[in-house]
């Protein structure tokens, strides 16, 4: 749920997202996610959003807080 | 009172977590008096130790105004422990099915906080790093606070013309901050407000002389003078 931790995540994942096609879609599956906030967002998702525009999608979004985090991330133009 | 409820000052200070020399301060400052037994020690009674662990609220502000020292159960001295903290609170919560709808919320809030002191300080403390954080289910009541820089401080970095708690807060809860440089800042606290509003919860949440208070429904921030000025930050969420 930290800013350093997802920070972290996104590093772990950035070998991953180095090998992506250029019109592959990327989905954010949240299926399994206890809670969600958006420092942890503001270091995997914003950048994720920033190298990838409109190709990102989000997936088993029901959870409150992930829809929450979502919801403001969007309305400050940040996903 | 019953003899049978009296304890050691030491076992009175391993379940407080401060050390007896602490107690024995407290006594004689008047602000947690001791019994004395025939022989002139130190006795405590077990239901007095356990009302004073129980009201968080008054601990915490304490630790902020005062600079008192506080039961090593409530401190976190950095971010990991408070994450640990946090996955145990949760599955507190997690016991209980009335609070199914709000958990993941609660535990967000909660995370955003404590978090944004960790992340706002780090490097800068100007005395204890870390915070406090103590939890009570059953009351539904959580408290964080930090002795650290404070809102306005911290927001100064990136708005050098906020001269008072009252602006600091005031953006801090419903501005959205863009042009980070030349630090990182998130948007914890917007995101605490938009969660507080919409669910069964309330917060108040304190920095320097000033103190919020949010509630379900109103989207409006409520601010008044607080009774003490505490330099960092004071939270307690309800719900």
């Amino acid at each position: 749920m930290s800013r350093p931790a997802g920070r972290e995540a996104f590093l772990a994942f950035s070998p991953v997202l180095n090998e992506i096609k250029e019109d592959e879609p990327i989905l954010v599956d949240f299926e399994g996610v206890v809670a969600f906030s958006p420092s942890w967002g503001a270091e995997f998702l914003v950048p994720l959003a920033k190298k990838f525009s409109n190709r990102v999608a989000f997936l088993n979004t029901e959870n409150p807080s992930v829809k929450a985090t979502l919801e403001l991330l969007k309305e400050i133009g940040e996903v | 009172m019953d003899g049978k409820d009296l304890i050691s000052i030491g076992e009175a200070s391993e379940i407080l977590g401060v050390s007896i020399d602490t107690l024995r301060r407290w006594d004689k400052s008047g602000r947690f008096p001791a019994e004395k037994s025939v022989g002139g020690h130190r006795l405590y009674s077990k239901a007095k130790v356990g009302i004073y662990l129980k009201d968080l609220l008054a601990l915490a502000k304490d630790w902020c105004v005062n600079e008192t020292e506080i039961p090593e159960m409530f401190y976190c001295q950095n971010s990991g422990i408070f994450q640990a903290r946090l996955k145990r609170m949760y599955d507190e919560i997690a016991t209980v099915p009335a609070l199914a709808p709000l958990s993941s919320l609660i535990l967000a809030v909660t995370g955003e906080i404590g978090n944004n002191s960790f992340d706002h300080n780090i490097g800068n403390w100007p005395d204890v790093s870390g915070i406090f954080f103590g939890y009570d289910i059953s009351r539904r009541e959580i408290v964080l606070a930090d002795r650290g820089i404070g809102v306005l401080a911290s927001l100064k970095r990136v708005r050098s013309s906020l001269n008072t708690d009252e602006a600091a807060l005031s953006v801090a809860f419903m501005e959205i901050l863009s042009g980070r440089a030349p630090e990182d800042r998130g948007n914890g606290l917007k995101f605490v407000k938009k969660v507080i509003t919409e669910n069964p919860m309330g917060l108040v949440f304190q920095s320097g002389n000033t103190e919020v208070l949010l509630h379900k429904d109103d989207g409006s921030l409520h601010m008044k003078v607080a009774q003490n000025i505490i330099r960092g930050c004071l939270a307690q969420v309800t719900f």
